[in-house]
């Protein structure tokens, strides 16, 4: 085993760890991808467009997973975990646990077939719940890499021990239920860590009806309800009775800056809010959209001017305001009491459907990876940054990338990626 | 190849019943002996499995086919699969064509499967007539010189070019000035840990003291020609013309602090900016008890729409300081929305609130009123100005770009966008790339930036330019434009029109022509050329008008 | 027999494409009028070859990139939009601009692609079969179709689309900036000149006719042939033939 290996690993395939990977590909260094979910994408392949041009999310992203998956220097590694590090820079040693597919990857061609035979319907994480899939599935049709797996959990053969439809539909064998979990061990010079982050659960805040009042949902769950290719084909309906809202309100900062729950600021809602409500706008001109916010936080390029364009050309009210709370009317639509910051005054309006920018928090499972890679997380449980060499973490040979160190918006998170393959490729080409 | 006859195999797919399932496919593969120049049509279960690429390899051997043509499902996800199939079996990969009746036909006219029978027909002979006309391209390989140049020493640059030295490549660094540091040299903390400035400033002896850089200080950019792998930078320094040549470029040139000349009474003395506290901070001279800061001046308006980024937190950072060193001073920031977005930004605004710093809101349309001894802002609530007294009022100045920026733009070809700071290839997915090839930007040049986000990109610039210069070779696509010099008349109107600066004009043939290295093969240029003198290899104006014909005509 | 409609569609790879193939693979299900020409970029799509489908029977052209902002060559759309709309002015001279549509589809519009073909093919039908068809005026209308040809070839013509951001935006080598409408009024009496000059042409091949006359054919001003006359002498494609009582004839010289 030589010295210094010319070899990295990236955790996490959302788009900060697809960059870095391209990146160190491109370089020549060899790239280990490793993945929690069947397919890559991250979150990114949720959104439907993006800010601050709004083109169409998976447009853009889709020749970057295409790229990656037939990249000769990346391995793509899905439904895959680490389980322990040894070793210093220049020479770790990886443990991956990864789990089992029970769909040969060479064989399944993404037909679908046995999609549509599987007699079981399981809530779809990936739209958001909003809609079933199946217990054999693709995280999401564009999905690379493009092929099926099978949720155990939910697969009624490991379940009820019953079934074997999709075995049966299959025309190319694909099947394979005696596929087992596996655990590799990789050999790698550095790492980076790009495994982004989870949604803060509004349910906590019982004043705001989430969970309770149907016309109340976040904005990710937006993002799926506007999406063309999500749960509505891109007609937007308000949950209670599908008619088509008119009055739109998007409450900023759900969760963040708040000392009770999140104290930081989830940095990209100010901007989202206003991408959805121009999305929403675009769809229906006569939606009227107010944005409750504390501080319009939008310094990034051409983000203020953002702004202004959602003032001037889409009709967005910004409401500097304190939200107390939400309540329900008789139609079930949503009325939000706030304090109107400019004026100290408690106000209250109606509005159809209201969605709550809900703050960006660390991946539940960040304190266990951090313990096993050996790094220090900060006191809100993200991956502790150097603060002026930010892709540096708090130990020799590791690097972090994109929201997984602290919230932050896509053109952060690419930056932030290509950096860190910079400082990985820094560590394994020294000379 | 030309006077050889030509020779298509047809490989028809199945893929189980997904399209079997629909079309009637030994109709097809029937149908497809009929069309000119098939030497060879079958079907295959699955075309994509290891038996029905095999099948491709020995069918080329055995027919001698020099065209091959899959019609199975999309090209977007299958051509590189079936292209290097071809190529295995010693055929040009151009000279594959594929025809998508999965995708675009068996499952979407799942219930009429004879007009998708009929479709198919029309699709295949549309492929047949292209494969006749396809030519072989070659896959050009051009020479990359392993070195990268970076404009501008500030902390943006001098990082990137440490970063790509420590990566063992050779680096240039040129810097107008003539020491290093850019805006740095004139901070006193930086924030958000508020560490010395000088401490990060230690970063010049590294870039000085390392062998892969090379310093020009004082140096001034006269010309930069080439293009990606291949760039040549003439500089002036010291009267003495030297040339660099590099395979990338870094453009970290920074920006400055907008003049406070003419805002808010300013006077050098008791009314500064924020650039000039920073000064007085290193020097420890501040001794009033009354200090305001107003935010905003000078941008967020008609003229400069941007927010400048970091003047928030540079007043916050000052503010805490003077609160430090006397925290009996009264200090106050008047604002409009303070920008502190993160984690870390975050918490440094409730310190400053904690430690008693006073926040006042201000709308534009009522701007603060200096008057003599107390600043009046308008309180919306009270329906009122209220009076903030102060002894020293300190202004946060935005940062603007460069006055030689468009000078540099213009010799490296890239654009700016309109307050002429330098304009990416594409916010999101290629925020420090250029739409040219091989040349990068970081830090304040792009956007205004603070320390950490100037270092973070440096790093990623460092990244990208590491990705061309790390190679031998270059491998330039085949299906690229070509200009036909016999046609061109020079109107040069290609020139303008494409996005990625390919065309030029050849100063030695006094021919416009298209760098292939640098094309894309978009193929707008081609629709454009008023003479037709741009051919688009591999969608030639031929072979899409005999799609055309045969699709109207059959 | 119901009639139904050709229909080509240019689609760009990186867009319109990914979302027809989305529409696969969501098995939605739409016409099946449409045969799909991939190109790269929707700016690939010389107005040319849209003329070359009418003249070959097509009944209908769909033009789909990816949304204006979105192209994946940065502004390869913005230029497919302008030649289009070059065109679509041409083709409303002969009445079949109604037979062009341009669109936008993103990766992630499968439906709305469907629903683009959907429309465009239920328009077509509605519209009827092309003239091209139609044996008892098919010379007529392939006549015209030529002229259009000959003017999306024009490379004058051309040379002012292929110039357009860049006049209306950056300004010609004077600085001068030309306003969008002013540009569009040059852009609108080039295209008829073109399409009048054409028709001069096609009535003096075979013989040399004099300006009076051709003006009655073709039904357009004397003054106005006679400037036309001009310029074609200028460019070469024209000539006198005879001087009958000091009235000139002309007659087409080159085949075009
Ligand atoms: C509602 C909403 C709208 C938004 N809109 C925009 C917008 O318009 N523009 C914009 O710029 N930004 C937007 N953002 C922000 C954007 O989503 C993030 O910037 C971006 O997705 C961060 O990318 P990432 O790669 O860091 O994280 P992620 O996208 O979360 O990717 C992380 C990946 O790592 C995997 N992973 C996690 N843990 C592990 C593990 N232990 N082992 C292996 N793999 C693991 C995950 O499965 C995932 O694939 C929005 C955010 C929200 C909530
Ligand atoms: S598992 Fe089989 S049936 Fe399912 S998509 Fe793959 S190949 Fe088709
Ligand atoms: S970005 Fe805006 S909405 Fe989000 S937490 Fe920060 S201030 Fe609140
Ligand atoms: S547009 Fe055509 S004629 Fe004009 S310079 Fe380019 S290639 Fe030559
Ligand atoms: S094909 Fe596109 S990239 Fe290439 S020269 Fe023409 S316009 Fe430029
Ligand atoms: S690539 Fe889709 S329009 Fe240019």
């Amino acid at each position: 085993m030589s010295k210094n290996l010319k070899r990295v690993m990236v955790i996490g395939g959302g788009i900060a760890g697809i960059q870095a990977s391209l990146d160190l590909a491109e370089r020549g260094i060899k790239v280990e991808l490793i993945e929690k979910n069947a397919c890559i994408g991250g979150r990114m392949a949720q959104l439907d467009k993006t800010f601050p041009t709004n083109d169409c999310s998976i447009c853009i992203l889709a020749p970057k997973l295409a790229e990656c998956s037939r990249h000769p220097n990346i391995t793509l590694h899905t439904l895959s975990e680490v389980k322990n590090l040894s070793g210093q820079p220049r020479n770790f040693n990886v443990k991956i646990f990864k789990k089992a597919r029970y769909v040969k990857e060479d064989e399944c061609i993404n037909c679908g077939l046995c999609i549509e035979k599987c007699p079981m319907r399981v809530d779809d994480e990936f739209d958001m719940k909003l809609r079933k899939r199946r217990a054999i599935y693709i995280d999401y049709v564009q999905g690379v890499p493009s092929i099926m797996r099978i949720d155990r959990k939910n697969c009624l053969l490991f379940t009820k021990d019953a079934c074997r439809i999709c075995e049966k539909v299959c025309e190319r064998e694909a099947i394979d239920f005696d596929q087992k979990d596996e655990e590799l061990e990789l050999n790698v010079g550095s790492i980076i860590v790009a495994t982004g982050y989870d949604i803060f659960d509004p349910k906590t805040l019982g004043s705001l009806g989430y969970g309770r009042y149907p016309n109340v949902v976040t904005a990710l769950e937006f993002e799926r309800l506007i999406c063309a290719s999500g749960p509505l084909d891109g007609h937007l309906k308000r949950p209670s009775d599908k008619n088509d809202p008119k009055k739109l309100a998007f409450i900023n900062c759900v969760g963040s800056r708040d000392i009770k729950n999140n104290p930081y600021c989830s940095s990209c809602c100010c901007m989202y809010t206003t991408k959805e409500a121009m999305i929403a706008y675009e769809h229906d001109n006569e939606i009227d959209t107010s944005i409750f916010y504390i501080d319009l936080r939008a310094a990034g390029k051409g983000f203020r001017e953002y702004i202004q364009r959602g003032c001037d050309d889409y009709a967005i009210k910004y409401i500097k305001g304190k939200v107390a709370k939400i309540l329900e009317d008789d139609q079930k639509n949503p009325l939000i009491v706030y304090e109107d910051i400019t004026t100290s005054q408690v106000k209250q309006l109606k509005f159809d459907l209201v969605i709550l920018a809900t703050s960006m928090i660390p991946k539940k499972d960040a304190g266990n990876l951090a313990k096993i890679l050996g790094i220090k997380i900060n006191d809100f449980n993200f991956f502790k940054a150097n603060s002026y060499q930010p892709q540096i973490s708090s130990k020799e040979g590791i690097f972090l990338c994109g929201a997984c160190r602290e919230p932050m918006d896509i053109p952060s998170s690419v930056v932030d990626a290509s950096g860190a393959a910079a400082k990985a490729a820094e560590i394994v080409m020294r000379g | 190849m030309s006077d050889e006859a030509i020779r298509i195999g047809v490989f028809i797919c199945h893929c189980g019943t997904n399209i079997g399932g629909v079309l009637d496919i030994p109709e097809l593969t029937e149908y497809t002996k009929t069309l000119p120049n098939v030497v060879y049509s079958a079907a295959n279960l699955y075309t994509c499995s290891e038996v029905g690429l095999s099948e491709i390899r020995e069918n080329i051997k055995e027919h001698n086919l020099n065209r091959v043509i899959v019609a199975s499902c999309s090209p977007r996800t299958h051509e590189p699969l079936f292209r290097s199939t071809c190529q295995e079996a010693g055929l040009n990969p151009y000279l594959f064509e594929m025809v998508n009746i999965r995708d675009q036909d068996s499952w979407v006219h799942m219930k009429e499967p004879e007009k998708g029978t009929e479709k198919a027909k029309d699709l295949i002979r549309m492929g047949v007539y292209k494969a006749a006309l396809l030519e072989s391209l070659e896959k050009m390989q051009v020479s990359v010189i392993p070195s990268a140049i970076v404009i501008g020493g500030g902390i943006a640059g001098m990082n990137a070019a440490l970063n790509l030295a420590n990566q063992n490549f050779k680096v240039s660094l040129i810097e107008k000035d003539s020491e290093l540091g850019g805006l740095l040299r004139y901070l006193n903390k930086v924030y958000p840990t508020n560490e010395d400035a000088s401490n990060l400033l230690e970063t010049r002896n590294l870039v000085e003291n390392h062998k892969k850089i090379d310093v020009y200080k004082s140096a001034v950019i006269e010309k930069i020609e080439g293009y990606v792998g291949n760039f040549k930078v003439i500089i002036l320094q010291n009267k003495k013309i030297i040339e660099i040549e590099a395979g990338a470029i870094i453009v970290a040139t920074g920006a400055k602090a907008l003049s406070p000349e003419g805002y808010y009474n300013y006077n050098g003395k008791n009314i500064i900016s924020q650039l000039e506290l920073e000064g007085l901070l290193k020097e420890n001279s501040i001794n009033t008890n009354n200090i305001t800061m107003i935010q905003c001046v000078g941008c967020r308006n008609e003229e400069r729409k941007y927010c400048s980024n970091i003047c928030c937190m540079t007043a916050l950072k000052n503010a805490i300081l003077l609160k430090e060193q006397n925290p009996d001073a009264n200090v106050t920031i008047i604002f409009r929305d303070l920008q502190t977005q993160g984690v870390a930004y975050e918490e440094y605004y409730r310190r400053a609130r904690e430690m008693g710093i006073l926040f006042i809101n201000y709308l534009p349309e009522k701007p603060p009123i200096i008057k003599k001894d107390h600043i009046e802002v308008y309180n919306e609530f009270m329906n009122q100005g209220i009076g903030v007294p102060y002894d020293l009022l300190v202004l946060s100045m935005p940062l603007i770009a460069n006055e030689d920026s468009e000078q540099l733009a213009k010799m490296l070809k890239v654009p700016l966008e309109e307050n002429n700071f330098f304009l990416e290839a594409h916010v999101k997915l290629r925020p420090v790339d250029f739409a040219t090839d091989g040349i990068f930007v970081c830090g304040s040049a792009h956007w205004p930036a603070d320390i950490s986000e100037s270092i973070s990109q440096s790093n990623a610039a460092a990244s990208r330019a590491s990705t061309i210069i790390s190679k031998e070779m270059l491998e330039v696509e085949g299906s690229t434009a070509e200009i036909n010099t016999d046609l061109c008349v020079g109107c040069e109107a290609c020139i303008k029109i494409c996005p990625y600066s390919a065309i030029s004009r050849d100063e030695e043939t006094d021919t416009v022509v298209v760098n292939k290295v640098v094309c894309k093969g978009c193929g707008v240029c081609g629709a454009s050329c008023p003479q037709n003198a741009i051919t688009i290899h591999h969608f030639t104006s031929d072979q899409i008008t005999a799609e055309i014909v045969t699709y109207g005509g059959g | 027999m119901v009639f139904e409609p050709k229909i080509l569609g240019f689609l760009c790879n990186w867009c319109s494409y990914a979302g027809a193939d989305l529409a696969g693979v969501s098995r939605i299900q739409y016409p099946t009028n449409v045969r799909v020409i991939r190109v790269m970029c929707s700016g690939r799509v010389d107005p040319v070859f849209i003329a070359e489908a009418f003249m070959n029977g097509i009944d209908g052209v769909l033009v789909l990139g990816c949304h204006l902002g979105d192209c994946h060559y940065i502004s390869g759309n913005y230029e497919a939009e302008l030649k289009m709309k070059m065109l679509s002015k041409t083709l409303s001279m002969i009445s079949f601009s109604d037979r062009v549509r341009l669109d936008w589809v993103s990766a992630a519009e499968g439906n709305r692609f469907a629903q683009i073909v959907r429309d465009f093919t239920e328009h077509i039908r509605k519209l009827g079969p092309s003239p091209v068809k139609n044996k008892k005026i098919k010379k007529e209308i392939i006549d015209n179709l030529n002229a259009v040809k000959f003017a999306l070839c024009d490379t004058r013509l051309r040379a002012l689309v292929a110039r357009q951001r860049e006049l209306t935006t950056e300004g010609n080598v004077y600085g001068e900036i030309i306003p969008t409408e002013e540009f569009e009024e040059i852009l609108d009496n080039a295209i008829e000149n073109e399409i009048i000059r054409h028709k001069i042409i096609e009535k003096i091949k075979k013989e040399g006719k004099s300006v009076p006359d051709i003006a009655k054919e073709i039904e357009v001003e004397p003054h106005k042939v006679l400037h036309h006359i001009v310029t074609l002498r200028a460019r070469g494609l024209v000539d006198v033939d005879q001087i009958n009582e000091e009235i000139p004839t002309f007659k087409s010289i080159k085949e075009v």
